[in-house]
């Protein structure tokens, strides 16, 4: 395989663990947000260290910790091995894992912050004209917090491709399973090939500057037409 | 409806009793906060509009979120008519959507990402049967010109408007408004709550409604409730609620009064309300029409005098700048510390007069005294909006 190829399959494993990634991050970010702004006990301070543990932790504690916990002599291991029929350690499986944790408070906080800005107004005025818990989120929470789950998704979606520590403890290094963007640029600066190892951070740097600017982009216009509308 | 006549409850004293009851809310809750404690037993045949009267802090506005459905820690039973809507016996709890239980917020709450179109058709679109449509629900609450607004750029009044436009086409059995029109001005008031009787009177639909201003429940509700620490009292007829708090120690004493018009004198500015069927018991107001000479029909006009607006003559005050001079027998005298509150009868309607102790004293007044009262045509308020607006 040429390095080149090798590239292209890892910018494919990457994009892929992003997308998938996200996804479920969305899935359960979005009910664990909800929770976290609408509960009303002290107790709930834990809950929102655990989420944001990703953001102050070095990746490899998470890493090692997961590698353990994936090894098929660990039980969570065992029941992936049971119920799949494969091994979890070193497998795509195990690095969207990984990354769901890692990039969980990147999903979670700006969600949170915006149900809790959201308050619960429209929400009851939403429950006297007949509407159920799951309309009111579809009808009023979401079209009232899109820039939010905008940002949310973006920012995932970023943070995910950029990793490095937990995606090397837990994935190693297979070429079209676990060998992503952020691993093939550590092997080409070990191999002393700095011209590959210049494309890919250039790349890298240019399409994350690409999609945050987006992400600030679709803000503010949604913020400007919000305010633009309130003042009218 | 398919709820079942109701035997009238014997009461003499009531005067909503002659009006059809609308629906019947039975209470039976307990609801405690940290400092404070809302506990009803209670029975309310709902007419037409029943007022909720309290002070701010006395729990009439939790007494709404209770019956609405959102307040969640309420122990007890609630049903309206023959839908029981909580139970203690069986943990029974009807959640709020499923309530046919409409509210106007104080706030609006409207949703800021439709228009004001979408916004009515919010509630319509989760409604099964739909009696009503949006387009002649626009036209009852004068949105029509207004439709395809966002509810941003609106004004208050019109905002109100939406949210009670909104919570009729959720056609819901009852529905409870939290001092909508509190922060209106004063013609917009007005103008709010005539459209308002107008919509309860073209529905039937019962409402409850929840305010701190006498004055204002005075024009709309036909009974009243007082809402006092956390405790209801019987409901009664408007204008008895109303004497029924007048008191010597009361800053505000008033008489409330259901006057019908009898014709407008556009040539001296006045119009002239009657409240009986002799001479003898005719009223001057300011003119109640405007310019254009619209034929208003025979209408009945709450309107309030205060106390402290009405004064007492021993002999007739035939040279008097002052229109109102009715012939009155003193029925009670209270004494306060610096004045006194007279209650006086002419053609068997009460009259409340707040005068100084000086002069109760120098005039010798004593009950059954044959005496005259008079007030000024501007002492007579009402909130009878003058512009009948047709903008739709």
């Amino acid at each position: 395989m040429t390095e080149a190829s090798a590239d292209i399959l890892a910018l494919i494993t990457t994009l892929k663990m992003a997308a998938v990634t996200t996804i479920i991050l969305l899935i359960i970010g979005t009910p664990l947000a909800w929770y976290l702004a609408k509960w009303q006990s002290k107790k709930k301070v834990f809950f929102e260290a655990i989420v944001a543990l990703p953001l102050v932790l070095p990746p490899t504690v998470l890493g090692f910790y997961l590698l353990l916990a994936f090894s098929p002599t660990s039980l969570p291991g065992q029941i992936w091995q049971t119920a799949t029929g494969s091994q979890l350690a070193f497998s795509f499986s195990a690095i969207v894992i990984g990354s769901v944790l890692y990039s969980l408070p990147f999903v979670v906080q700006p969600l949170q912050k915006a149900f809790e800005q959201l308050g619960d107004q429209q929400l009851e005025a939403a429950a006297m004209l007949g509407a159920g818990p799951i309309d009111r989120f579809f009808s009023i929470v979401f079209p009232l917090t899109k820039a939010s789950f905008i940002t949310a998704t973006a920012l995932g979606f970023a943070h995910t491709v950029g990793e490095f520590g937990v995606v090397l403890m837990i994935g190693g290094n297979i070429p079209g399973e676990t060998r992503v963007l952020s691993i093939a640029l550590f092997d080409h600066v070990e191999a002393f090939n700095y011209a590959n190892a210049h494309l890919l951070s250039a790349g890298l740097l240019i399409a994350s500057l690409v999609l945050l600017s987006l992400v600030y982009l679709l803000g503010n216009n949604y913020n400007s037409k919000r305010v633009k509308a309130i003042n009218s | 409806m398919n709820n079942m006549p109701l035997p009238n409850k014997v009461n003499i004293l009531s005067e909503s009793d002659n009006k059809p009851s609308l629906a019947t809310l039975k209470l039976d809750f307990n609801l405690a906060f940290n400092s404070f404690e809302l506990s009803v037993k209670q029975t309310i045949d709902l007419t037409a509009i029943t007022g909720i009267y309290g002070d701010s802090g006395s729990g009439k506005s939790t007494l709404l979120r209770v019956i609405a459905g959102l307040e969640q820690r309420v122990t007890g039973n609630l049903s309206l008519n023959d839908t029981v809507l909580q139970s203690s016996s069986d943990k029974s709890v009807i959640k709020p959507e499923k309530r046919q239980i409409g509210l106007v917020f104080q706030d609006s709450r409207l949703f800021e990402h439709l228009n004001v179109y979408q916004n009515l058709a919010y509630g319509a679109k989760r409604q099964k049967s739909s009696k009503l449509n949006i387009e002649a629900v626009l036209a009852l609450t004068q949105l029509t010109s207004l439709q395809h607004q966002s509810v941003s750029g609106l004004s208050g009044g019109e905002k109100q408007r939406v949210a009670i436009a909104r919570a009729l086409l959720a056609e819901p059995k009852l529905l409870l408004l939290d001092e909508p029109f509190s922060a209106l001005d004063k013609t917009t008031k007005s103008q709010m709550l005539t459209i308002l009787k107008d919509i309860q009177r073209q529905l039937k639909l019962p409402m409850l409604y929840v305010s701190h201003s006498l004055s204002e429940l005075q024009y709309i509700a036909d009974q009243l409730v007082m809402v006092k620490a956390g405790e209801l009292s019987q409901s009664l007829g408007i204008h008895q609620a109303i004497h029924a708090l007048n008191s010597v120690a009361d800053s505000n004493p008033k008489t409330s009064l259901l006057l019908t018009i009898a014709e407008h004198l556009p040539e001296y500015g006045l119009t002239r309300l009657s409240f009986g069927m002799t001479d003898e018991s005719s009223i001057y107001s300011p003119l109640l029409q405007n310019s254009m000479s619209q034929q208003t029909m025979v209408q009945q006009l709450p309107c309030l005098i205060y106390a402290r607006d009405i004064s007492i003559s021993i002999t007739k005050p035939e040279h008097s700048s002052i229109v109102n001079h009715l012939p009155a027998t003193i029925s009670k005298i209270e004494y306060g510390k610096t004045s006194a509150l007279v209650t006086l009868t002419v053609n068997e309607q009460q009259f409340y007069a707040q005068i100084s102790l000086w002069s109760a004293k120098r005039m010798a007044l004593t009950q059954a005294l044959s005496v005259y009262i008079q007030f000024k045509a501007n002492a007579v308020h009402t909130y009878h909006y003058k512009e009948l607006v047709n903008n739709a």
